[in-house]
């Protein structure tokens, strides 16, 4: 959890020095520098705190300090504040803020933006709203108790029915002094949290005005593309760059080194042993135009050293990790005794299964402007970690992070991608070389070639069945290249990845074992939006419904027997789970709550009229998932024709994510995760051969498109009242999905689909 | 290198650049209009769709050298207040999540629309089909579509889009 920024009273001028960017709210592009206020002096602003300004013309503006990338995070925000502020939202301004330490952790992942600012931005608004109610009771000489906040920026005194806006209140407000423990709303006043509200962008973005990374042009800029190793860990050995530089408009063509940095994230940050290449290196090419560089690059001779990288590929790795799975792994959970009670099973049911490596595609390939110049650089990136930016950048430009201004821009799509900052790196060390500000634009085959991809994985289940034909054991058993494989080449195991949807499975079995086991990573692996929940939602998921099938009930029934009765299940009380991070918020605080689970799955069922007689060769499936500290539970209707021709008329979705502070932004969140759910489980793959990896466009790295999409899903939300904390919306929506449409597909055609993606498996 | 003229949004220019040089980049680098995006570079995720002599045309693609002389509409000219009925209709219907994608969904709308007043769903794939939306925004494209085909279609005046904020729906 990130750490709460202090309310201060920060000067307006620095905070003019520390954000350029921002500024522009609902009728300005998000793109002009917050400068174009810098006709407020000071002393005419009312800035209670770092991310309310609000000056005499009446102009409220709003600072938000998470990326935003469709998730509506700029929306969600505001509405905190501004619920908090009283203020007239349809007059709200958005910036995007700066880096700054009093900001926290400003990373935006792990569907924690809400969470995570929840507290700092009430207190910021209620701290701003009571200094504004001291301004007007002295302004009229009357009590504080008496003046009141109406929502719509004023103040009114209603004995004498007077009134007063925020804007004539600016100035007098300014001097009042920051107070402390000022009381929050009752959440039974709140007139914006809480309900459906328009993103405060959608303007921009209809008329394409919206600024994204990738539109970032600045004074003298040049462009670049860069020509990374084929292979993963490999290097330049020698290039003509003759014929490139004959390309009208190229300017320079050189050698860019791999650049490792220290691992981003975790506890035991060792510095320099990083493995991951925070830059492919390779040869850069820098001209007057993204065309003319794009048009240089192609006729640049490069031979590659590509290394030992060269010898992997998918089929080999499928092997290994095949094998790997036969063999017990490292022990993780343990409850009962699984052993003796598989001895004595009345009936054994055993399945594999195996997810494939993803990559993120996102529409907008990543891409960042910087400009390196007298000890400072300056850098316009569409990312979700801009303080990782300062760090990485600072160190390989070689000046301290102080001197790396982060402009985050809009990101379009992001996905866990732009939360590593390489292609930050990358930009910041072209521009130093060439001495100008350069804008690196990856083309969609650099993007998906050198992406951070969603680990592949594999996975072994085991369940027992008594006499009475009830589970009395289950045994499940990873092996998966983890994530840890960035910060050191020796990780073989998971480290976190083993508290989505593993550790924490939530069943009622009196026997139960976790396992998982080492596999070796041979190309980059980073975050995909749900991380390893996916592989873990559909594997348990599917294996619950071959369970079903196996006892020959209904899966729903069954489902529900082994998430059990009400109750919380907290992993630290089986044996050798020593900590559960709990998505890095307080377990007191978001149980896993088997209550919430059933829920999730009895409303889903209820609405998608779970068990209706469905038309030939159609079928339903249920799954449910935590993560993300969220309960999402998903019934997926398929029809297979005879050819295996797939389609899906419907899927319903219950969320419980707590409270829901935008509910308009959930339902978006929750459809478009259906989409990406299909397509993952359709057609995602990523695959290597002779080390690189096969596709390289939409073509091959195929996504669902609209004639493929499901025509609805119908989003429900459990209703929660404020006192049941807000949880995870942008990711929890993906991993039931896949099993629930794997488990749909097996009731319209018995065929168990236990590899993803489906591909044509169901061909007949 | 020959100056090339071109017409985008009613402006004529003339732009010196190297005549195999796609219309996506002549649109961004040279003029300044970010609103066409660049996707995929094959015409295979429709991000970059613009209008040329009012067919949705992948810009990605298509040489500078072809469009001589021709007529180009952009997102940036689509309306001249943001208020086009396809506008409108993502708006109302809060479509965009990323946003990245919508201008070409916007653009191939718009130019069914100018043939077609009420497509069918099958007429919509039809269309959109060739398009990519990775946060997966189809069911509410879908809708607006048809929303933007209604309010096309009515003699009505144009009813006012929620604003940016404050909207509910």
């Amino acid at each position: 959890m990130s750490t709460l920024p202090a309310l201060t009273n920060p000067s307006r001028r620095e905070f003019l020095k520390t954000s350029a960017t921002g500024s522009a709210g609902l009728l300005l592009a998000f793109c002009l520098p917050a400068i174009a206020s810098a006709a407020d002096s000071p002393e005419q602003v009312f800035q209670p705190n770092a991310y309310i300004f609000i000056n005499p013309q009446g102009d409220v503006r709003l600072v938000v300090t998470r990326s935003e990338m469709g998730q509506g995070v700029r929306t969600a925000l505001a509405m905190i504040l501004a619920e908090e502020l009283d203020a007239d939202w349809s007059r709200v301004k958005i910036e995007q803020g700066a880096c700054d330490p009093q900001y926290g952790d400003m990373t935006t992942g792990g569907s924690m933006s809400i969470r995570s600012t929840w507290d700092p931005l009430r207190k910021a608004g209620a701290s701003a709203r009571d200094m504004l109610l001291t301004a007007a009771a002295e302004t009229w000489n009357v009590s504080k108790d008496e003046c009141s906040a109406t929502g719509g920026s004023v103040i009114e005194h209603k004995k004498t029915a007077r009134k007063i806006t925020y804007g004539q209140l600016a100035i007098k407000a300014a001097s009042v002094p920051v107070p402390k423990d000022v009381p929050l709303k009752d959440p039974k006043d709140y007139r914006i949290v809480g309900t459906k509200r328009a993103r405060v962008d959608g303007q921009h973005i209809v008329i394409g005005e919206a600024h994204y990374g990738i539109d970032t042009k600045v004074p003298g800029m040049l462009y670049a593309v860069v020509a990374r190793p084929p292979v993963f860990g490999g290097k330049v050995k020698k290039f003509d760059a003759a014929r490139a530089l004959a390309v009208p408009g190229v300017k320079k063509v050189f050698e860019v080194p791999a650049v490792e940095m220290p691992p981003l994230f975790g506890e035991d940050r060792k510095p320099d042993s990083g493995h991951q290449h925070y830059l492919w290196g390779g040869v850069a090419v820098v001209a007057d135009s993204t065309w003319q560089a794009i048009a240089g690059r192609r006729v640049l001779t490069i031979d590659w050293d590509n290394g030992p990288g060269a010898e992997e590929s998918t089929e080999k790795q499928r092997a290994t990790l095949t094998e790997l799975l036969k063999t017990p792994g490292k022990e993780l959970k343990k409850v009962g005794d699984p052993d003796s009670a598989a001895a004595s099973a009345a009936k054994t049911v055993e399945a594999d299964y195996e997810t494939p490596f993803l990559a993120h595609m996102t529409m907008e390939p990543v891409n960042c402007t910087a400009s390196v110049r007298d000890g400072k650089c300056e850098v316009w990136a569409p990312t979700q970690n801009p303080q990782a930016v300062q760090e990485t950048v600072a160190k390989a430009v070689g000046i301290s992070k102080e001197n790396v201004v982060c402009h985050v821009t809009l990101l379009g799509g992001a996905f866990g991608r732009k939360s590593f900052p390489d292609f930050v790196v990358e930009a910041a060390v072209l521009s130093k070389k060439t001495g100008k500000p350069v804008k690196v634009v990856w083309s969609r085959e650099d993007d998906i070639k050198a992406d951070s991809f969603h680990s592949v994985a594999a996975m072994y289940f085991k369940a027992s069945l008594g006499a009475d034909g009830r589970p009395t054991a289950w045994l499940q058993r990873s092996v998966f290249p983890p994530i840890g494989s960035q910060d050191d080449v020796a990780a073989k195991y998971g480290s976190f990845e083993l508290d989505m949807g593993w550790n924490d499975v939530p069943f009622d079995i009196p026997n139960l074992r976790c396992e998982n086991g080492e596999a070796e990573a041979h190309t980059r692996i980073g975050w995909f939006r749900s991380v390893s929940n996916i592989p873990h939602g559909f594997a348990v998921q599917s294996f619950a419904a071959e369970l079903a099938h196996a006892m020959g009930r209904d899966p729903k029934e069954v489902l529900l027997e082994l998430i059990g009765p009400p109750r919380i299940v907290d992993p630290r009380k089986s044996q050798n789970v020593e900590a559960f991070p709990n998505y890095g918020d307080p377990f007191e605080t978001y149980p896993i709550d088997t209550a919430r689970l059933r829920r999730a799955v009895e409303l889903v069922a209820d609405k998608a009229e779970w068990g209706r007689k469905l038309p030939p060769r159609h079928g339903q499936g249920i799954a449910v998932h935590r993560s993300f500290l969220s309960y999402v539970a998903t019934v997926v209707e398929v029809a297979v024709d005879e050819k295996g021709g797939l389609s899906v008329p419907r899927v319903d979705t219950a969320i419980d994510c707590g409270f829901a502070a935008n509910p308009e932004r959930i339902y978006s969140q929750i459809e478009g995760a259906a989409v990406m759910g299909l397509s993952l489980a359709r057609y995602g793959e990523i695959s290597f051969k002779n080390g690189r990896v096969e596709q390289s466009n939409f073509d091959g790295f195929q996504v669902i498109r609209i004639d493929e999409s499901p025509p609805i899903t119908h989003v429900h939300i459990v209703p929660n009242g404020i006192d049941v904390p807000s949880s995870g919306v942008g990711e929890p929506g993906v991993p039931p999905f896949a099993p629930a449409l794997c488990n749909a597909i097996f009731a319209a055609t018995g065929k168990r689909i236990r590899r993803l993606p489906i591909g044509d498996q169901l061909a007949t | 290198m020959n100056a090339i003229s071109i017409t985008v949004n009613g402006q004529q220019h003339s732009v010196e650049v190297s005549p195999d040089t796609p219309l996506l980049w002549v649109l961004r680098d040279t003029l300044g209009l970010t609103g066409t995006k660049f996707g995929c570079g094959q015409a295979l995720c429709g991000a970059c769709t613009v209008h040329v002599d009012g067919e949705a045309t992948r810009s990605c693609t298509t040489r500078i050298s072809t469009v001589a002389g021709r007529s180009i509409l952009t997102i940036e000219g689509l309306s001249p207040d943001g208020q086009h009925p396809v506008q409108q209709a993502w708006l109302a219907d809060q479509v965009p999540q990323c946003g990245y994608c919508q201008a070409g969904m916007i653009m191939t709308t718009a130019a069914l629309l100018a043939k077609n007043a009420s497509p069918t769903d099958a007429d919509i794939d039809d269309a959109l089909g060739g398009h990519i939306c990775r946060c997966g925004t189809y069911q509410r494209i879908r809708q607006a579509v048809h929303d933007a085909a209604a309010k096309h279609s009515s003699s009505e005046s144009k009813s006012p889009a929620p604003a940016a904020a404050g909207g509910t729906r």
